[in-house]
């Protein structure tokens, strides 16, 4: 009865019912656009912020404080811990695996380089690194420091050829020109001066503009560290610290800790690469993951305000209409309440419907909200933001919870309704 | 025969006005009383009370051993499901419901709907033919047969009709009066109100209101 009771009413006054549905079409298309880009826009921010470098340094724990002057390094080559480039692929099993966009490890040798002191520092441009499942991937310098600029062509790897630090170049530009031959030493004099050949001039706004940057294998044949190096930058997508991220995991319940394992905060990513690589000390590199986390939040607190005031305008048209309703049906529901009809009942007739009214706008909502969603993307971002069928029940959820705070009011009222004076007429 | 109802010095006012005043009067179980009375002499307003649509201000009105002025608003629902069968002048059925579902709702608002039982009750009042029909396709005296058949399907203690025929035509008058009359043969009780002398005087009992008080009682048709 009581299905059939929601069923006759749902089909009466299709007016009044149109224009409540359409207060949730409205409310929930921004909602669900929103909502899209504001899960789209962590990633998106994410990647694009990824190109500014990486966020993660990984040095030995035990490591010894370099000792630079002018960006050169002069600890002695045997002074210091390393750490094993065999190890490295392990990066790509962590849980966040697929948040790590990209590692290049960093040697450096303190050398004289035409006759220069300077750094020599090994490293990868474009480099294979096999996967213990079986894969291989491709990273280095291309993926950690897209911004550094090359004049010329970045070294092969395996061969011996270098590339120099702009700041070094241009203080012998006759020795230090692409196409020439340098004769590289560790101490001086020295038989065992190696030739490389000048590729390219690098400009990369960091200490190597006074460093010969080489193939990681020269730099470790070179100094006796085959297999190692001394520093690791990596490029990770992570989500903005909140009060959990910067939690110790020692002091977390297993729950609490499951959620900080399972979500990509700079500090959970670095905890998983101390688990697949012991021995090592992960930081963030502050300034970056810092700025990235202001304007991630920052957007996303736009995008939930907008959210919540559309939700609650639509809630506010909800009202509005369900208070029209509720006084245009008096007559019918003094005539329940005459014939036995509790104040529950009344509200849950009313209140069934206003679900179904919300299932209808939700629905239809989540549609237009999709394609609405794919309008911002591609206007915000330049590609449009992917439906996400995760977001319909959310949506539905979100339009039945806005249908029923915007009938509360009204059904109150409609409970409350004194049958006597509706029956005589008043 | 035992009391069903006791009336005892109810006074309703609204606002400065003052609907009933002081009326005191019992009905035995299987009367049928007859409520007569002017306009505004408070005839409505004591069926409201005893129905459990109206409280009174003070006095008290106790039907089937129920006190309706100290029930809460669910005892007043499960009252007025289980305890009264109301037939109203106008006759007040769901517009969108059929004449079936109208009595089912009756039936749904008690505890389960038995359709079989709804069909029953509309034939008992010869509308076996129009059971599917909604309000809008019925004429006013099938209209009110039809809120007959919702008044009993709960099988009331007390059935409270006000104007029964007051919006009917004089044929369809016929069949509900007989309809009532057939209800108090088989030992129903039934308060009804009315105007007219001619139908007051088919009741065992008519009660005369004027100005809210009792201006003639037990008068023995």
């Amino acid at each position: 009865m009581f299905a059939r009771l929601v069923r006759e009413s749902f089909v009466r006054n299709p007016r009044r019912k149109v224009l409540t549905a359409a207060a949730l079409v409205v409310g929930m298309a921004v909602a669900t656009a929103t909502l899209t880009v504001a899960l789209e826009v962590g990633d998106r921010l994410a990647r694009e912020f990824r190109s500014l470098g990486a966020n993660l340094i990984v040095t030995p724990e035990s490591d010894t404080l370099p000792l630079e002057i002018g960006g050169v390094d002069y600890r002695p080559v045997d002074e210091g811990a390393y750490l094993s480039e065999a190890d490295l692929g392990k990066l790509k099993t962590i849980f966040w695996r697929h948040n790590i966009l990209g590692f290049t490890p960093f040697l450096d040798v303190p050398t004289i380089a035409a006759g220069m002191r300077t750094t020599m520092v090994g490293t990868w441009y474009e480099h294979e690194v096999p996967v213990p499942d079986g894969t291989s991937f491709e990273t280095g310098l291309k993926a950690t420091h897209p911004s550094w600029q090359i004049e010329g062509r970045w070294f092969r790897d395996g061969a011996d050829e270098v590339v120099v630090g702009a700041a070094l170049a241009a203080r012998n530009p006759d020795a230090f020109a692409i196409g020439k031959t340098i004769q590289v030493t560790q101490s001086e004099p020295s038989d065992a001066a190696r030739a490389l050949v000048i590729t390219g001039i690098a400009t990369t706004g960091d200490s190597e503009d006074n460093a010969i940057l080489v193939p990681l294998s020269f730099a470790q044949q070179y100094s006796g560290h085959p297999g190692q190096f001394r520093q690791l930058f990596v490029s990770a997508l992570t989500k903005p610290a909140d009060a959990l991220a910067n939690r110790d995991p020692k002091s977390l319940t297993p729950t609490e800790y499951d959620r900080w394992f399972c979500s990509p905060y700079i500090s959970s990513i670095s905890y998983q690469i101390r688990q697949v690589i012991p021995g090592v000390d992960v930081r963030a590199i502050r300034k970056v993951a810092d700025s990235e986390g202001k304007i991630l939040s920052h957007v996303s607190t736009l995008l939930w305000i907008v959210t919540l005031a559309a939700l609650i305008a639509a809630a506010l048209a909800v009202a509005a209409t369900s208070a029209t309703t509720v006084i245009e049906r008096r007559g019918e529901i003094g005539i329940m309440k005459a014939i036995g009809a509790t104040n529950a009942m009344v509200a849950g007739l009313f209140l069934a419907e206003q679900l179904m009214l919300a299932v209808v706008g939700g629905a239809i909502g989540f549609l237009f909200g999709a394609g609405l969603a794919r309008i911002l993307g591609a206007s915000v971002f330049g590609t449009p933001a992917a439906p996400r069928v995760v977001l319909l029940p959310v949506a539905l959820g979100i339009a039945a919870l806005v249908a029923l705070i915007g009938s509360l009011i009204p059904l109150r009222r409609a409970a409350r309704f004194d049958p006597a004076p509706i029956l005589r007429g008043e | 025969m035992a009391v069903l109802v006791q009336i005892e010095n109810l006074r309703k006012e609204f606002g400065n006005v003052c609907a009933l005043d002081g009326v005191t009067f019992d009905v035995q179980a299987g009367e049928w009383i007859a409520i007569m009375g002017p306009s505004g002499s408070g005839k409505t307003t004591l069926i409201n009370i005893l129905g459990g649509l109206d409280t009174p201000t003070s006095g008290r009105a106790i039907v089937d051993g129920a006190d309706v002025g100290r029930l809460d608003e669910s005892g007043l629902a499960r009252f007025r499901s289980e305890k009264i069968g109301f037939i109203f002048q106008q006759f007040h059925l769901v517009p969108y419901l059929t004449a079936i579902e109208n009595v089912m709702l009756a039936q749904y608002f008690h505890s389960t709907t038995d359709e079989t039982e709804a069909r029953e009750a509309l034939g008992r009042v010869g509308l076996t033919d129009r059971v599917e029909h909604l309000p809008g396709q019925l004429s006013g005296g099938e209209q009110q047969r039809v809120a007959v058949a919702r008044a009993l399907i709960n099988h009331p203690k007390l059935i409270l009709a006000d104007e029964p025929t007051g919006n009917l035509d004089e044929a369809n008058e016929g069949i509900v009066l007989k309809l009532l009359r057939e209800l108090h043969s088989e030992g129903h009780t039934i308060l009804m109100v009315t105007h007219a002398a001619s139908i007051g005087q088919l009741a065992d009992r008519r009660i005369e209101l004027a100005h809210g008080r009792l201006a003639q009682v037990n008068v023995r048709v």
